[in-house]
């Protein structure tokens, strides 16, 4: 063990006491699905990176890589664990270039930090932040006398995700509908390979097909092909004019038809969401909407020029209440970016407030959604368990959370059942599930992945391609990669 | 020079791969004669090469049959479309198995309640676009070569047009990918579902130029059709003028559908052939597009236009109509033609560099041409940094020749050492290979080898394109 570290610090900085950790304390509260690493490392940049991984091949340690830790619930429990490679120190914004609407950071850097440094002179900024002093550091940036820009991206715990964490597992929120996916707006990337190489692909510009398109490889492989280290994104201007639309009905009939009325029109707005009670309830109390027992709310987002705002609001509106909406409210624009933050951040609070929590997200093609999401919810509740549902209208995603302590031990058996139907659902309507969160005891006996495709050969190929060694998130990733 | 592959000797003999050949697909299908080999020779670029055979399948299960034969006997194999490759892509170097997707030329489905198409690789990019705006949808991509090119071929070459600032080139617009894999294997990738776990295959195939596998089925993403589209034609006294305000217009967080510059050289072009009314004494035109919904459309043209005379515009209009709007793009859609008509060729180079850094480098241009006594038009997507400098000649002027090969590579390497790219949308292929050193260091391209690797361990499809195979630097005389 000693030994361990020894080499580690050897190659860093030996100075540098943050580098490497191997009290017990700290590393229990990076463990990986119950299992703890023999040491931390903090590596500084990507030359460091470079350096530990190397070894780490040499000597056959498995690695896992952690940003914040908000998606490590993530996959299969890994096959083996020795080390975790932590990249909050890499928090360097490389180069904001709000002129050409791209941005290169340190994967260690902080989304909220990005959109903090992102906001214009009178403070306007995507993320609703009272403090826009960012934690990271900057080598080459520009001034802030530009209209406002941001990143366009709508990530599971928008307040403490990791740039690279998000990258990593291709985190996505419900404004996916009209700013597309991470792998949509990346640009280039440069990563740390399994064989302790670095690597990079891709650049500044929008386009570019100078070699393969490595950074779509890397987007979402959830560590398995490697360590991401500097990340290039576009950026967009700040949406003219930000409010958000809330309507509640009483059933789940009524708030889709609605929410599907909205999607089959020309307007253009950056999600439509909706949820049953029990999901909106646990946002919080800051939103005063009334909502019926057994009853589901759909919030929409509109960003875009004012004059289109304002035509989708009056619109949305009439369309409600032509679908028998029962109450409505309109938030402007801290309030906004308050609600979707609070969306953002939903899972971890109930995390919080249940131990046992399952979550799952449930794809399928998008004119699925409504024989996915009340099917879905009825086969949970049939199975007596209470359930946060959410599901972006227009983009085929319904999201699970089975609310659930530890020690119910039948409601766990019964959710693990259930989970087995809800996948079977998902395939039905063309998709899959994936279980973005479940106890480490009952992960054994979920399909964490859901169902794998015929493409899985080339996947295979693949890792044991660039990661002979399994060394790099041993079996965490789709069947076992 | 393109990098020279033979076949070796103890291959199989062409005369027997097409006799097997003959036994998958209709016979009629299988080309052979040397004036049906030499027609599959060249693309739209400046290479050729001769292939051992063309065959034209009609399904799947054919290409997969055909892939599993050139599997078991180590034959090169290549896909093409229209050929309008613009790198060398489809030429096929080492000889071997052409297929032409052209039959397999079906839209299979357009289904709007899911907004997605589904086509075989042959299908023409405008037919397909025609075909889904009768619905009210639109398939977002459009190269320039959009009559004629394919939607296989934009899927390997992950082609562009003038969209792409706003909407993204092809791999945006790619859903699932059916892939015959390197033994004859199909897999299915993505699908019409928007997430799916595991690698993002179909992300790492567009582009690949057929060095990864060959692809059978494509589901597109389909959009709603904007509500209203307003164009503007800004004319410039230097070029500079209206480079800046492609800047200016986005720092005002204006995000056009489209901004296309052309200057003075290309005009006349234009002037001589189509005649849309440029006047031939201005240094640039600036084509300007903002889409999507009417309200507040008329307040940000006008800010447009208020930019364009901040920044010296000489005049700008804006169509009043749907008439007015295509005679204002009908230069621009002609101005490749146009150019081909002033000297019997040209090379297009496609190095794309950061949006600001245009007026430097589109000045520092013009100097090379100046330097290689070359006429150098500049047509080009100036929202997306993406540069089409057009280095006019004759090739069968063999100094001339030299002298724009000397001249392209120097401006690729003026637009990646701006902090651009070597190619924005035209792809790598062969043309552009020993330029790879100067974006990608070996490391970079040993990535690119292991993939193929995985793909493609015997290297039989598409050998020679997109990765150097010796160290690069050395290939430049770096």
């Amino acid at each position: 063990m000693k030994d361990f570290a020894d080499k580690l610090q050897a190659l860093l900085d030996k100075g540098d006491r943050d580098a490497v950790k191997t009290d017990e304390g700290v590393l229990e509260k990076y463990q990986v699905d119950g299992m703890t690493p023999k040491a931390l490392v903090f590596p500084k940049n990507t030359k460091q990176v470079a350096d530990v991984v190397k070894l780490a091949n040499q000597e056959g340690w498995a690695i896992v890589p952690w940003g914040s830790g908000s998606k490590m619930a993530m996959g299969n429990p890994p096959d083996r664990l020795d080390l975790v490679v932590c990249t909050s120190r890499m928090n360097h914004m490389l180069d904001v270039d709000t002129d050409n609407l791209t941005i290169t950071v340190e994967a260690g850097v902080k989304f909220r930090d990005i959109q903090a440094r992102l906001a214009t002179e009178e403070d306007r900024c995507y993320l609703p932040l009272e403090d826009l002093k960012t934690e990271a550091n900057e080598f080459v940036c520009s001034d802030r006398s530009h209209s406002g820009c941001f990143l366009p991206l709508d990530p599971v715990c928008a307040g403490t995700a990791t740039i690279g964490g998000i990258m990593a597992a291709a985190s996505t929120g419900p404004r996916r509908l009209l700013y597309n996916m991470p792998r949509d707006i990346i640009l280039g990337v440069r990563f740390v390979g399994p064989k302790g190489d670095i690597r990079g692909s891709g650049g500044k510009t929008v386009k570019n097909v100078s070699g393969y398109d490595v950074s779509k490889l890397m987007v979402g492989s959830m560590g398995s092909l490697g360590i991401l280290c500097e990340l290039t994104l576009k950026l967009l201007p700040l949406p003219e004019s930000m409010e958000t639309l809330l309507l509640s009905f009483g059933s789940f009939d009524e708030a889709s038809a609605f929410a599907s009325a909205v999607i089959e029109t020309q307007l253009l707005p950056a999600a439509v969401e909706v949820m049953n009670k029990e999901a909106f309830e646990h946002l919080g109390s800051d939103w005063s909407l009334e909502v019926p027992d057994e009853g589901y709310v759909v919030a929409v987002a509109l960003e875009a020029f004012k004059e289109a705002v304002h035509r989708m609001k009056n619109e949305m509106v009439k369309m409600g209440k032509q679908n028998g909406r029962k109450d409505h409210d309109s938030l402007g624009e801290y309030d906004h970016g308050a609600f979707w933050l609070a969306v953002s951040e939903l899972s971890r609070k109930l995390e919080k407030s249940y131990s046992g929590i399952i979550r799952a997200k449930l794809n399928y093609r998008i004119s699925e959604w409504k024989n996915i999401v009340a099917p879905a919810s009825k086969i949970l509740s049939e199975n007596g368990l209470p359930c946060a549902v959410t599901a972006h209208a227009g983009s085929g995603i319904c999201q699970l959370n089975v609310l659930m302590d530890r020690n119910e031990k039948t409601a766990m058996d019964n959710a693990v059942g259930a989970m087995e139907k809800v996948l079977d659902l998902s395939v039905q309507a063309g998709g899959n599930t994936v279980i973005l969160d479940a106890p480490a005891e009952i992960k054994p006996r979920l399909k964490i992945w859901g169902k794998t495709g015929s493409d899985f050969v080339v996947m295979k190929r693949l890792k044991e391609e660039l990661d002979p060694a399994h060394i790099m998130s041993p079996g965490r990733f789709v069947a076992g990669l | 020079m393109p990098v020279e592959r033979t076949r070796d000797k103890d291959k199989m003999e062409a005369k027997e791969l097409i006799d097997r050949l003959k036994e998958i697909v209709d016979p009629e299908f299988v080309l052979s004669s040397e004036m049906d080999l030499a027609l599959y020779s060249y693309d739209a670029s400046l290479e050729k090469a001769v292939p051992d055979v063309v065959v034209l399948p009609a399904s799947t299960e054919e290409v997969a049959r055909i892939m599993t034969l050139a599997h078991e006997e180590k034959v090169p194999i290549l896909g093409r479309g229209s050929g309008t490759n613009l790198t060398g892509g489809t030429i096929p170097v080492a000889g071997g198995i052409v297929v032409h997707f052209s039959r397999m030329n079906h839209i299979l489905e357009i289904d709007t309640a899911n907004r997605t198409a589904t086509v075989e690789p042959g299908v023409i990019t405008l037919d397909l676009q025609t075909e889904v705006m009768k619905q009210g949808f639109i398939y977002q991509p459009d190269p320039a070569s959009q009559k004629v090119s394919t939607l296989g071929g934009n899927v390997g070459e992950n082609s562009g047009g003038p969209h792409c600032l706003k909407y993204g080139v092809t791999s945006n617009h790619i859903l699932g990918l059916e892939i015959v894999l390197n033994d004859g294997t199909v897999i299915m990738t993505g699908g019409k579902s928007r997430e799916n776990p595991g690698y993002d295959l179909a992300g790492l195939l567009v582009g690949s130029e057929g060095t990864l596998g060959l692809v059978t089925k494509m589901i597109l993403k389909l959009e709603r059709a904007p509500e209203a589209v307003k164009t503007m034609l800004a004319i410039y006294e230097t070029i500079e003028d209206g480079a800046n305000t492609v800047s200016a217009i986005i720092a005002e967080g204006i995000v056009p559908a489209t901004l296309e510059m052309m200057d003075n050289t290309v005009m006349r072009a234009v002037e001589e052939t189509i005649k849309v009314g440029y006047p031939l004494d201005a240094a640039a035109v600036l084509i300007i597009e903002l889409d999507g919904m009417p309200e507040g459309m008329d307040e940000k043209a006008a800010k447009v236009m208020e930019i364009c005379k901040r920044n010296n515009v000489r005049e700008v209009k804006l169509a009043k109509n749907e008439a007015e709007r295509n005679i204002l793009w009908a230069g621009r859609k002609g101005a490749f033609g146009a150019v081909g008509q002033v000297r019997p060729s040209y090379l297009c180079c496609d190095g794309t560099v950061p949006r600001t850094k245009l007026p430097e480098v589109l000045s520092q241009v013009i100097e090379i041409g100046r330097k290689y006594h070359l006429p150098i038009g500049n047509v080009f997507h100036a929202g997306d940094g993406n540069l089409h400098p057009l280095i006019m000649f004759d090739e069968r002027d063999e100094n001339e020749l030299q002298r724009v090969h000397k001249a392209s590579t120097e401006i690729l390497k003026l637009c990646a050492d701006a902090g651009g790219t070597i190619s924005g949308e035209h792809g790598v292929g062969l043309e552009k290979l020993r330029e790879t050193c100067f974006i990608f260091n070996e490391s970079d391209l040993d990535l690119e080898r292991s993939i193929r690797k995985a793909f493609d361990p015997d290297e039989i499809l598409n050998p020679g394109k997109m990765i150097p195979d010796e160290p690069c630097r050395q290939a430049l005389g770096l």
